[in-house]
């Protein structure tokens, strides 16, 4: 039987992200991904969407900037158009209308933040027939012709939570409901990471559990070289799974007020430009 | 939130020796390998066939890599994030169908060489955003690959967002076309091998959780050496033959493509389609006519079904498929009924088909290499003149001139 493999970035893509060699530099570049992501999880909740789709959204998302550059599509537009692509391939598909009129709502919210504060905003929805509509439309339209055409139309994702699931009971972790939920937590946390494109899931999964069990101290057979270490039974390498919870760790690190405005204030390729103008 | 112990902040530090896509190249583990370009084919098979990429040529130069079975976790199996190539790599060579879907072209590979199929997708008069049957067939081509799936190459674009393009295998024939052409039907033992590919398609796919739902023969492509390849998934819709549907059944599975085989398997036997209806009203009638209407012993939810009340049923009879296929044995037309079972719970399932005594009994099923190949209407080949032979001897037709008692 032929087994279907998910696309990952080359190591060469790794190193070297069309953003980056735009000159984008990396941590704002991992800024505007968490950003991307999170708007999209949020407008998916926002739509009631399931969250397969918004996970899928997500990883399409996230494979997208291995191959094309935040100086050429915003993120704002990439993630809308990702959702609505995600949703046809869960086959649960929204309303062009719905989309767009969240993501206005959650544009607007980032451009008050800027200056105010969350409790002061108030949103001003569109009309029906405004210009600002057509403009997001055909925005959208553009956007999942970008993210099929530059992903090569494969948009094949598969998910870790059967995985998750699976691995846990074979850990016999199956029955302490805060260690399943918080594993869960952090495979959703990682989508606003790379870790989708750049890792089969099976390391993710292991590091969500490797990041639980030294959170809530279980004691699983990971110490003396000459013992099989419970990853290694799913064949994942230490390295990768350490690798991946840094990444994942790196989202809740203390940031500066300023730091986490930054990204919300880069949601189109305009504004990106003008801050690589600013920041020559 | 703070860990038990701490982590390395790790922002750079990107540490994989192994590349995607690299050492093993995506392999096909179950093609019983018919012909040496059979082979070669299978061991090519990637995702999105040839790039210009050193990592790519390097998964090229590497004919065989290790088993699958352990590196299936290791970056290196997977194929990498890739956009897609220019429609200008291919060379349009001539048209060969017009569906209402789109056009289908023969080209060549200008690198390569290689002959392939083009179908360009009719995306102009999208209103939401790239039509979700397109994404269908698409992914099912990408998840069901197999030796009788038309293997799908790539999908390439051209200069502007509504030219997409999918590229596949190109295949002589389709069997609708070819059944029409071919100058003798096919023998017992070629139905049993086409049908027995087919039944493995259905098998696969629906092992993928992938119905085809639009299985007929013009959906069926035949090369010229005897193996037949599934093809235009996910595009049409439900259109359908299958009874249940007929009668109005709302949510349905995979046995809706079991009766597209059986039909297949009639059309095969016949050389004409099992149930030639201009509507589904006629459709219906010749389907109680062939099969004898519907009872509730063989269909308990039958008389349940949203339009069975619209319908004038008449009188209950035996099936009549020992007249409709007389030449058929008696574990062939089993195997039909199996398949054209009214009940979809009770309808056979693909798997349990492949095993049926019908394929066991002589005459065996026929070695694909060794069926006949015939002119490709597709590439523009036409059947050969007979020779010129010369006409009977004259003296013939004086025969009443001479006395020979």
């Amino acid at each position: 039987m032929e087994i279907n493999l998910t696309p990952l970035a080359t190591l060469s893509q790794i190193k070297e992200t069309p953003s980056r060699r735009d000159g984008i530099p990396a941590d704002l570049e991992d800024d505007l991904r968490a950003y991307g992501a999170k708007m999209i999880q949020q407008a998916g909740i926002l739509l009631k969407q399931k969250q397969v789709a918004m996970a899928t959204a997500q990883v399409l998302f996230q494979r997208f900037w291995y191959t094309s550059s935040m100086e050429k599509y915003g993120i704002a537009e990439i993630g809308m158009g990702a959702l609505y692509l995600a949703s046809k391939l869960e086959e649960c598909p929204l309303r062009m209308r719905d989309v767009i009129n969240v993501y206005d709502l959650l544009i607007q919210q980032a451009k008050h933040l800027k200056s105010h504060d969350i409790s002061t905003f108030h949103y001003e929805p569109m009309s029906y027939f405004s210009q600002t509509f057509y403009d997001m439309k055909d925005a959208l339209i553009v956007a999942e012709m970008q993210l099929l055409k530059r992903l090569g139309f494969y948009v094949d994702v598969s998910l870790p939570y059967g995985t998750l699931v699976n691995y846990l009971r074979v850990l016999n972790l199956l029955d302490d409901g805060k260690a399943c939920q918080m594993a869960w937590g952090y495979l959703n946390d990682a989508l606003q990471t790379p870790v989708y494109a750049i890792y089969p899931i099976p390391v993710i999964v292991c590091a969500s559990i490797f990041l639980v069990i030294r959170h809530l101290q279980l004691p699983l057979p990971s110490e003396r070289e000459s013992e099989l270490r419970w990853w290694e039974l799913f064949d994942a390498s230490y390295d990768d799974v350490w690798l991946v919870c840094g990444l994942i760790m790196r989202l809740y690190r203390p940031r500066s007020q300023a730091d986490q405005l930054r990204p919300s204030q880069l949601l189109t390729k305009k504004d990106v430009r003008r801050w690589l103008h600013d920041h020559k | 939130m703070r860990l038990g112990a701490t982590l390395p902040s790790t922002t750079t530090k990107v540490n994989m020796d192994i590349e995607p896509g690299s050492s093993i190249p995506r392999k096909r583990v179950n093609s019983t390998s018919t012909a040496d370009a059979e082979e070669r084919q299978a061991k090519r098979l990637r995702v999105t066939g040839e790039s210009n990429s050193k990592e790519r040529s390097n998964a090229t130069k590497q004919q065989k890599g290790p088993e699958i079975t352990k590196g299936i976790l290791t970056r290196a199996a997977h194929p990498p994030i890739q956009t897609s190539r220019s429609v200008y790599t291919y060379e349009r060579l001539n048209q060969i169908e017009e569906g209402s879907y789109g056009v289908v072209f023969r080209a060549k590979d200008k690198q390569t060489g290689d002959i392939v199929a083009l179908k360009r997708l009719k995306l102009d008069e999208e209103k939401y955003g790239f039509p979700i049957t397109a994404l269908r067939e698409i992914h099912s081509l990408m998840q069901c690959r197999h030796e009788n799936v038309v293997r799908i190459r790539e999908v390439v674009v051209g200069d502007t967002l509504t030219q997409v393009f999918i590229v596949m295998d190109f295949i002589e024939h389709d069997l609708k076309t070819l059944l029409s052409l071919m100058p003798n039907p096919f023998l017992q033992s070629e139905i049993k091998t086409l049908t027995l590919q087919l039944l493995r398609a259905v098998a696969h796919c629906h092992s993928h959780w992938i119905l085809h739902r639009d299985l007929k023969t013009s959906n069926l492509l035949m090369n010229n050496r005897g193996i037949i390849k599934v093809a235009d998934f996910g595009l049409a819709r439900r259109f359908g033959d299958p009874v249940e549907i007929l009668l109005g059944v709302e949510t349905y599975s995979t046995p809706i493509d079991i009766w597209s085989v059986g039909c297949i398997f009639g059309e095969l036997i016949l050389h004409e389609p099992v149930f030639q209806a201009k509507n589904e009203l006629e459709m219906i009638g010749m389907i109680f006519r062939l099969l004898g209407p519907p009872t509730v012993e063989e269909w308990p939810e039958y008389e349940s079904l949203p339009l069975v009340k619209t319908l004038n049923m008449p009188a209950p009879h035996a099936p009549t498929l020992r007249q409709k296929f007389s030449y058929l044995t008696s574990s062939g037309l089993n195997l039909m009924a199996s398949l054209l079972a009214y009940d979809p719970e009770r309808r056979i399932s693909a798997e349990e088909a492949l095993k049926h005594l019908y394929f066991q009994e002589s005459p065996l099923p026929k070695h694909p290499d060794l069926f006949p190949s015939f002119p490709s209407l597709a590439a523009g080949e036409k059947r050969r003149k007979p020779f010129a032979s010369p006409s009977a001897p004259e003296r013939a037709k004086a025969k009443e001139e001479y006395d020979y008692v």
